[in-house]
């Protein structure tokens, strides 16, 4: 499928920028096909974005739907297709409903306007009273007269462009959108019809394996082949300065070829452990960002009766999605088609160019269904060595990482520590606050988010300084917010219990913003905040949070059994503005809190050597069935606010709120994650 | 070797001590089964062989010969799904799905042999199965559904 092919099999073609706002420096422009209508009443949409699990194939549909007021089932998103989508940064969780849905129902509703002035005119009727209903223009009154969206269109090829004024829908006038749906992918998902990108065949294709250097940074010394090129079904040895990779007609040929190959290592000799992080975070620090500075710290200090002082440590985790990273790579008359599980196909496409010295327009990447990311699976690497590997081959291949490839070359959660000094009057009115963040990064970015308080403090100094990783660190749900959250929350406990103060009732002391008051209160409310204890090893734990545009309060219930802590159950309140798919939102909230619970409670990268030292599911514990509590998710948004983000800030406040919770089932404060590895 | 796969009768000529998985993905073009770790760790390469659940990336395809496979691609009678499957499509209970698979196999498997589970029968049945997408309140519902669906059909059979 091309797309001259499907504009030429078109009816009606709908052009716009692709997002919201976009301008003409982005590559591809301002105007680009976003929807079409073929000549058989097909209706196809276009996104650069991907889906890796956050439904956002299923929420676009819906979107277009409805605006069409057609059925789903004759509308087909096309997403992370080089060749047909329009340009994309690439896939980064809760901001793309927002932006792309948007864009795409200001499409859809010009396509809608569009079918109604062609029936207007050939009717012979006013505009006023034509509608759509179930794929069909109808006349109010006249209940025998409709037309086909390919009727009304007479096999002409109209071309229109978003008009500034493209008029959507409101909240009342939605017919699917705003109502609990199964996910139009649900079907393929459930009979094992679905293609992830180590499902992608294509005729001819071999399989590739790259030699891993046994640390980060080593230097390939020595190199003999001989035995690696004996193995049966052996296709080629690639070698190009540190790169070695095979080619083999199978996976196991290519393992085989590659456990064969023998290698001498040149390795760092210094490389820090994990046990080093806390101090060399601080040690390495680059510069300071002042990310607010409100009033004066030393007026707010000297007006405290108490000042209370806390240390925070967040160590790396792995984002370890299920589906391992893989792609194909296919090379044609010196062209080459990439399919790949990577979450930002253009950014793959451009890697790709300039690696291989390829214009652009020469590079196709397509995106294949993707088993997670959270985060990580931006870089390409899986596609690259496909793409270097099939050159060598002249012949298609694929490469697969198996898990202990994803733990070691996949990327990590930054690690953090993160200073806080709050100065506090008797009342429980603070009155100071003093944050300092180290946060392991290449980009500073994500290390501020999060990092501000949205508590109402008249002297206030955040700054965030990035500091040298040793390890490969990437993006994670909410990047820094959810280390950023952990600390701040963490923090506002230690003051309610040095003032013994209910750490609600604190929090709602010193929180006039109006959107966290509701999600804390309603929050608390549902939880039975209230109530009296159920038991002496049991504890509640309560945090609110702020990301990607949406608000969010979260409590925990958990029962702490020697050097076990068994989270019992979660009520949290969202409010994420208009929600347009109710269960979509329900569903990444309830995820992102079992994901965050593993943060909490288990997870870290254990590293020394210039490796990972514990990259496997048998050693690095992640949350199972077994660990899962009951979870309550309330959306209170208010549906005149505009839809913010619900992929990531789920995970921002659970952390916090389960070591609050430990703290009062145990009286242990523990400001350090894992929880568990520190109990007492 | 014969191998049994979903009711079809396939010959094929492997080395014995290769993986089930790999066979089933790669010479059989069965790819619903999917790879998580190779070590039996996260239960997403589950299949059934004889009825029982089991991880087919750390079972040598000969054990399996001769035995009655059954993937995911041959839970389905036709157009009508299994209702494990058809619970989990009720309940969304996933995100990316990549996991979705060898959570239904396993839960067929627990079924099969305990037609009425209680919450902690299913916990454990599935604790070998890993939802990195954290799904699994909504993987707990559909799996009671499916054994409540099941119960009754029985019932009135
Ligand atoms: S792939 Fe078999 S248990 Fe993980
Ligand atoms: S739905 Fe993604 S791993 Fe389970």
């Amino acid at each position: 499928m091309n797309l001259r092919d499907l504009q030429q099999d078109a009816g009606l073609i709908v052009t716009g920028a692709p997002q919201m706002g976009q301008d003409a420096a982005v590559p591809g422009g301002t105007e680009a096909t976003l929807l079409l209508i073929s000549k058989q009443g097909e209706i196809y949409a276009f996104s650069g974005k991907v889906e890796y699990g956050q439904g956002i194939r299923n929420g676009l549909a819906l979107a277009i739907a409805d605006e069409l007021d057609t059925p789903i089932a004759s509308v087909r998103v096309i997403l992370g297709d080089t060749g047909l989508v329009p340009y994309d940064r690439g896939t980064t969780g809760s901001a793309s409903t927002r932006t792309i849905g948007l864009q795409l129902r200001r499409a859809a509703a010009t396509a809608r306007r569009t079918l109604l002035a062609l029936a207007s005119e050939r009717w012979g009727v006013p505009l006023a009273g034509l509608g759509i209903r179930e794929g069909r223009i109808v006349q109010a009154g006249e209940p025998g007269r409709s037309l086909s969206f390919v009727e009304a269109l007479q096999g002409r090829r109209l071309t229109v462009s978003i008009p500034e004024d493209a008029a959507l829908k409101s909240p009342g006038e939605f017919q699917v959108m705003g109502r609990d749906a199964h996910r139009i992918d649900a079907l393929a998902r459930v009979t094992g019809q679905a293609k992830y990108s180590r499902d992608i065949a294509v005729p001819g294709m071999l399989h590739g394996k790259v030699l891993r250097p046994p640390s980060y940074g080593a230097r390939l010394a020595r190199l003999e082949k001989a035995r690696a090129e004996r193995v049966p079904g052996f296709v080629a040895l690639v070698q190009e300065g540190d790169f070695v990779g095979v080619v083999a007609e199978s996976e196991e040929g290519a393992e085989q070829a590659v456990a064969s190959v023998y290698a001498r290592w040149d390795e760092e000799r210094e490389h820090p452990s994990d046990w080093d992080l806390p101090v060399q975070l601080k040690e390495r620090a680059k510069e300071l960002a002042v990310v607010r500075e409100t009033g004066s710290l030393e007026a707010g200090f000297a007006q405290a009766d108490r000042v209370i002082s806390g240390l925070y440590f967040v160590p790396y985790v792995a984002n370890a999605p299920m589906e391992p990273s893989a792609a194909v790579a296919s090379w044609e008359d010196g062209g080459l088609t990439v399919w790949s599980g990577d979450r930002s196909p253009f950014g793959v496409r451009a890697q790709m160019a300039q690696a291989f010295g390829l214009g652009e327009e020469r590079v196709r990447v397509i995106a294949s269904e993707i088993g997670g990311s959270f985060g990580t699976k931006g870089a390409g690497g899986a596609a690259y060595e496909a793409a270097r590997l099939a050159k060598a081959a002249g012949r298609p291949v694929r490469v697969a990482y198996s898990r202990q490839e994803e733990f070691i070359w996949g990327t990590v959660r930054p690690t953090a520590l993160i200073e806080i000094r709050s100065g506090v009057k008797a009342d429980g009115t603070i009155v100071a606050w003093e944050y300092t963040a180290y946060h392991a990064n290449e980009s500073e970015f994500r290390g501020m988010r999060g990092s501000d308080t949205p508590y109402s403090i008249p002297n206030v100094r955040v700054t965030v300084a990035r500091t040298e990783s040793p390890l490969r660190s990437g993006s994670y749900r909410s990047l820094g917010g959810a280390v950023n959250h952990f600390a701040r929350e963490v923090h506002m406990d230690e003051i309610a219990a040095a003032l013994e103060r209910d750490p609600v009732e604190l929090r709602l002391a010193n929180l006039e913003h109006p959107r966290l008051r509701r999600v804390l209160t309603q929050a608390a409310d549902k939880f039975g905040w209230g109530a009296p204890r159920r038991g002496l090893s049991v504890g509640r734990g309560v945090a609110i949070g702020y990301d990607a545009g949406s608000f969010l309060a979260e409590c925990v219930e958990l029962r702490v059994e020697g050097r076990e802590v068994k989270v019992e159950r979660v009520t949290a309140a969202f409010d994420g503005g208009l929600v347009l798919n109710p269960e979509g939102v329900r569903n990444q909230v309830e995820g992102s809190i079992v994901m965050g619970m593993g943060t909490a409670l288990w997870e870290t990268v254990e590293f020394g050597g210039g490796r990972p030292l514990n990259p496997s599911f048998s050693r690095y514990r992640v949350p199972r069935i077994t660990d899962a509590p009951q979870i309550e998710v309330l959306l209170v948004g208010d549906p005149e606010t505009p839809s913010t983000g619900a992929g990531e800030p789920g995970i921002v406040p659970i952390a916090a709120a389960i070591s609050n919770a430990v703290y009062d089932a145990t009286g242990v404060r523990i400001p350090e994650l894992p929880i568990v590895p520190h109990l007492p | 070797m014969r191998l049994l796969v979903n009711g079809a009768s396939y010959e094929v000529a492997v080395h014995p001590e290769r993986t089930l998985l790999s066979v089933l993905r790669q010479e059989l073009d069965l790819t619903g089964t999917k790879y998580g770790c190779g070590e039996g760790n996260c239960g997403a390469c589950t299949v059934l062989v004889d009825g029982e659940a089991t991880r087919a990336c750390i079972t040598p395809v000969v054990t399996a010969a001769g035995r009655e496979v059954t993937t995911i691609e041959g839970l389905a009678k036709g157009e009508t799904l299994h209702p494990v499957q058809a619970a989990f499509v009720e309940h969304t209970a996933f995100q990316c799905a990549y996991c979705t698979p060898g959570f239904i196999m396993s839960a067929v498997a627990l079924l099969g042999r305990n037609a009425r589970p209680s919450e902690s029968d299913i916990r454990s049945a599935l604790s070998g199965n890993i939802c990195r997408c954290g799904a699994y309140v909504r993987i707990l519902r559909a799996v009671k559904t499916a054994a409540e669906q099941l119960a009754q059909a029985e019932g009135k059979a």
